[in-house]
């Protein structure tokens, strides 16, 4: 036995063993859960120490960890780990634990197998497997889940099929289908069309638009854990891992394809964000959010120098960080309000304080506020869009723009989070009984915590820990000199606080008084209050604006809505032969087999 | 280390900058007063004013999150001293800049905004909370062409990216102000500048008359005094962020450090005369002003820019 095999083998066996196990015995799926994912993320942590590490049939290298994989492997187990921690409080007492611990560890494995295969095939069977652990994951949301959950599953197992086709173009230009022999320069059609199916499968799993439509659908009504662990963070780690290795690895770039990524990242910056500034559900809302980072990582690879694809990269990092992070305490607020409505919750900051902080740090990490590490990654990304220009691009002023202006929406859509959640005055129409709500149980708050903490790391000491251990070595050619560094700014930062709270001390704080709010001596209604749901629609209603907002809420926009319309389309006329007549249908197999028949008789 | 800890806390950092913004404050309130032919305070007044709101009792909302309330008025103060330190020092030695300065400044120059709306929001009263959405949009509003109108200059130098070189790049040629899109981007900047510094015509997320100071509603006392420092701190900081990438910094050599400040009190004239003879906008009206004519403008000086103009 190899270590590399360890972090495939032991999940699926874990995950048998959950399966096995009596549903009386939910204790012990627990613990085999944990131990499961806690051994994987060690076994993890030490491939991950004596990288690079190969392993070879015959003479065939079927799986390696180098650079880029390293931190990859290293973050899904840190992950998944974290996540399965989270659940054992957040998932106890619902339906069909079993069946959730065993595809979680799957869904482990299989990414590990992923991001470890040096083999075309071997990564498509891993990457099939996930999209089927995907899909049953969702599924463990109940009845609701299912459409979700059916559409996720066209749509990214879908893009498997796109994935076939590009293995098999590259194997027809390489006669190989091992990783480190392929190499092909974007001339003529064939790999162009390589290129871009296996482009939109990773658009698909990171979900970039315009294949992102399944990643609201699904955050709205999975589990809340099955979100932040795979389309926040697994997914996007998965998706932008292969993006970078077709963009830097299989294929030389050439300008029209950057082009594309470049289109595809600017683009989905800025709508998915659109969207998001108009939600009334938590959940949507940061779903739409985890569309709208994807932007900055494919405009980062779009790039193709080295600055700009490192962020890229860092930014998958930092976003699997935050995002997870946003939505574990979204999985908080609704443990604890019973309620992802926007409209209904308010003022949870007093009862839920840690939450509230984590929520807090890792929202403005996710808009780029320094010193925080979404700034880090998306400066790094714009040095690579300005690079762009210096090499005589003049378009990079639309891509720098769309990230920037992006990043204040992001900003702007948070702030609106914060507010109606956690912030404002609290609401009275809660369902939940006022004692339930409280802080979460560590088991839920210990998994945010760390991710928060990991926030302010990665941005202050973004360097020395993340960028030198494990970004950089992935993406050679990156220089960091004369960086702005992140740790004195944040100094600076601490001592403009201790100023001001000089400055405080000086006056008369210390007598604190508490009094009620002032609204110039009018009297407020018990039920009417500023929720912040309806913050910004002055600018829905803004006259362009408007009809694409109706346009997209009629999912004018949605590549699954209008390829099942398409579909329908086609068949309707298909459709009819489907009388369920036995009689007809045994005539259409002999009719069939007949034709079949004459033309094997004419071939020969 | 200990330079560091002096240029970020007496010069050119805390103490300078809180020093000239409260006298700037008192050059915008006498000029306003002298144009609505008032006498206008004495030129200590900003400083009675903050001592004054020390000594004053602090009050905290019931309904908001205390801790929040009171630790958000310190971000802003530390952003806008540190774009302060940042734009100096880069005027005193530009070879001291680093990569991506100016991207930097803009990020640090939204964080006293976040910090007002946060605050707001944390005080847990509707017109705080309405107010602090107002700052939102405002800052989602000016972003778009103040970003534009930043990169023009970028542009023109061929993709200078720290502000120490756009200021060499200046001095060897010719100030950005001398071209057509420089010029351009320069009024796309100011207005936006009016708007980033809540003046009049884009005060609306405070609108007293109607919101009664909006997020600041709720703050008194000490933490009151700190948002109102970081607003005259802003009063100074913004204009000179302008004058170093449109008008070419100030120059620490003999008489043009004269000329040097008179950019800046150009600049703050005439923030002053537009805040006095205007009335206020309604938010919708101002982003539609923003996204619309504004951002045109920003991409005409962007298009010169490329063509060299």
């Amino acid at each position: 036995m190899y270590l590399l095999h360890y972090l495939i083998i032991i999940p699926f066996i874990v995950g048998l063993f959950c399966l096995l196990v009596p549903k009386k015995l939910s204790k012990l799926v627990d613990s085999l859960a944990i131990g499961g994912s806690l051994a994987t993320f060690y076994f993890i942590i030490l491939t991950f120490l004596r990288k690079p590490v190969e392993w070879f049939y015959d003479d065939l290298l079927l799986l390696r960890l180098d650079n880029l994989s390293g931190f990859i492997l290293l973050a899904i187990g840190l992950f998944g780990f974290l996540i399965v921690l989270y659940s054992l409080k957040f998932m106890a007492g619902k339906e069909r634990l079993n069946e959730y611990y065993a595809y979680l560890l799957w869904t482990i494995g299989g990414a590990g197998g992923a991001i470890l295969a040096n083999n075309l095939i071997l990564l498509l069977v891993f990457w099939g497997f996930l999209g089927l652990t995907l899909y049953l994951l969702i599924g463990i949301g109940g009845s609701e889940a299912t459409p979700a959950a059916k559409k996720t599953l066209i749509i990214v197992g879908g893009s498997d099929a796109l994935m076939i086709l590009g293995v098999g173009i590259i194997w027809l230009l390489t006669g190989s289908f091992q990783m480190e022999n392929i190499s092909v320069p974007l001339t003529g059609p064939l790999p162009t069309i390589a290129f871009i199916s296996l482009a939109i499968v990773s658009f698909a799993k990171a979900g970039a638009m315009p294949m992102h439509t399944w990643i609201p659908d699904c955050a709205e009504k999975a589990p809340i854990p099955v979100t932040a662990f795979l389309p926040a963070s697994l997914d996007k780690l998965l998706g932008i891992y292969l993006l970078a290795r077709i963009a830097v690895d299989f294929f030389v770039m050439n300008k029209a394809m950057g082009l594309l990524l470049l289109i595809v990242g600017a683009v989905t910056i800025i709508a998915a964000v659109m969207m998001a500034l108009i939600q009334h559900d938590l959940k949507r809302l940061l779903s739409y959010h985890a569309v709208s980072q994807v932007g900055y990582m494919v405009l980062g690879i779009g790039t193709g120098n080295p600055i700009g694809v490192a962020g890229g990269i860092f930014h998958m990092l930092n976003h699997a960080i935050y995002k997870g992070c946003l939505f574990l305490t979204g999985g908080g607020v609704e443990h604890r309000a019973q309620t992802t409505d926007l409209d209904r919750l308010g003022g949870l900051a007093k009862l839920m304080p840690i939450t509230f902080i984590t929520c807090l740090i890792a929202a403005l990490s996710i808009s780029g506020v320094p010193p925080f590490n979404g700034f880090v990654s998306k400066w790094m990304v714009y040095q690579g869009v300005i690079e762009l220009g210096k090499g005589g691009d003049k378009l990079w002023i639309i891509w720098l723009v769309a990230a920037m202006f992006g990043s204040a929406l992001t900003l702007a859509s948070f702030m609106k989070l914060i507010h109606s959640v956690f912030l404002g005055s609290s609401s009275t129409t809660t369902p939940s009984p006022e004692p339930k709500r409280k802080e979460v149980s560590f088991a839920m708050w210990f998994p945010m915590a760390v991710l928060a903490g990991l926030c302010v790391i990665f941005g202050v000491f973004a360097y020395k820990v993340p960028l030198k251990n494990l970004i950089l070595p992935a993406v050679p050619g990156v220089s960091f000199l004369g960086f702005w560094s992140p740790g004195l700014a944040t100094l600076l930062i601490i001592i403009g606080i201790v100023l001001g709270v000089i400055i405080y001390w000086l006056g008369r704080i210390k007598g604190l008084r508490t009094d009620t709010a002032y609204v110039g001596g009018e009297i407020i209604p018990q039920d009417s209050r500023v929720t912040g749901v309806d913050f910004y629609d002055t600018i829905r209603d803004l006259a362009t604006l408007k009809a694409i907002y109706r346009k997209s809420e009629k999912k004018l926009f949605d590549i699954y809505d209008q390829g099942t319309r398409f579909v329908f389309f086609f068949i309707r006329g298909l459709r009819k032969i489907h009388s369920g007549v036995l009689s007809t249908y045994l005539f259409w197999s002999l009719f069939g087999m007949l034709i079949l028949f004459i033309i094997m008789l004419f071939r020969i | 280390m200990a330079k560091t800890l002096f240029y970020f806390i007496v010069f050119p950092g805390f103490l300078f900058t809180a020093l000239i913004g409260l006298l700037v404050s008192w050059i915008d309130r006498k000029v306003t007063a002298r144009v609505q032919w008032r006498v206008g305070p004495p030129i200590l007044q900003p400083f009675y004013d903050f001592v004054k709101l020390l000594g004053k009792e602090t009050i905290v909302p019931q309904a908001g999150s205390k801790f929040t309330f009171l630790l958000s008025p310190l971000f802003g103060l530390a952003a806008v001293t540190i774009v302060s330190t940042l734009l100096w020092l880069v005027m005193i030695s530009p070879e001291k800049t680093f990569l991506g300065d100016l991207i930097v400044v803009i990020y640090l120059l939204a964080i006293p905004s976040i910090s007002i709306i946060i605050g707001g929001f944390a005080s847990g009263n509707p017109l705080a909370s309405l107010g602090a959405s107002r700052e939102m949009k405002m800052v989602l509003a000016y972003e778009l062409p103040f970003i534009l109108a930043i990169f023009t200059p970028v542009i023109k130098a061929q993709g200078i990216i720290k502000l120490g070189d756009l200021l060499q790049y200046q001095w060897a040629n010719s100030i950005f102000l001398n071209s057509w899109s420089g010029f351009i981007a320069f009024v796309v900047a100011i207005i936006c500048m009016q708007a980033k510094l809540a003046l009049v015509p884009f005060d609306i997320p405070e609108a007293e008359t109607e919101i009664i100071a909006g997020p600041y509603i709720e703050y008194s006392g000490a933490p009151l005094a700190l948002h109102k420092l970081t607003r005259w701190m802003m009063l100074f900081v913004v204009p000179i962020f302008l004058v170093v990438v449109f008008m070419g910094g100030i120059i620490f050599s003999g008489l043009h450090i004269l000329w040097g400040i008179l950019k800046y009190v150009l600049l703050l004239v005439l923030i002053i005369l537009i805040r006095n003879t205007n009335p206020r906008l309604r938010i919708d009206q101002a982003i539609k002003f923003f996204w619309g004519p504004v951002t045109i403008l920003a991409v005409i000086g962007v298009i010169l820019a490329f063509l060299g103009i």
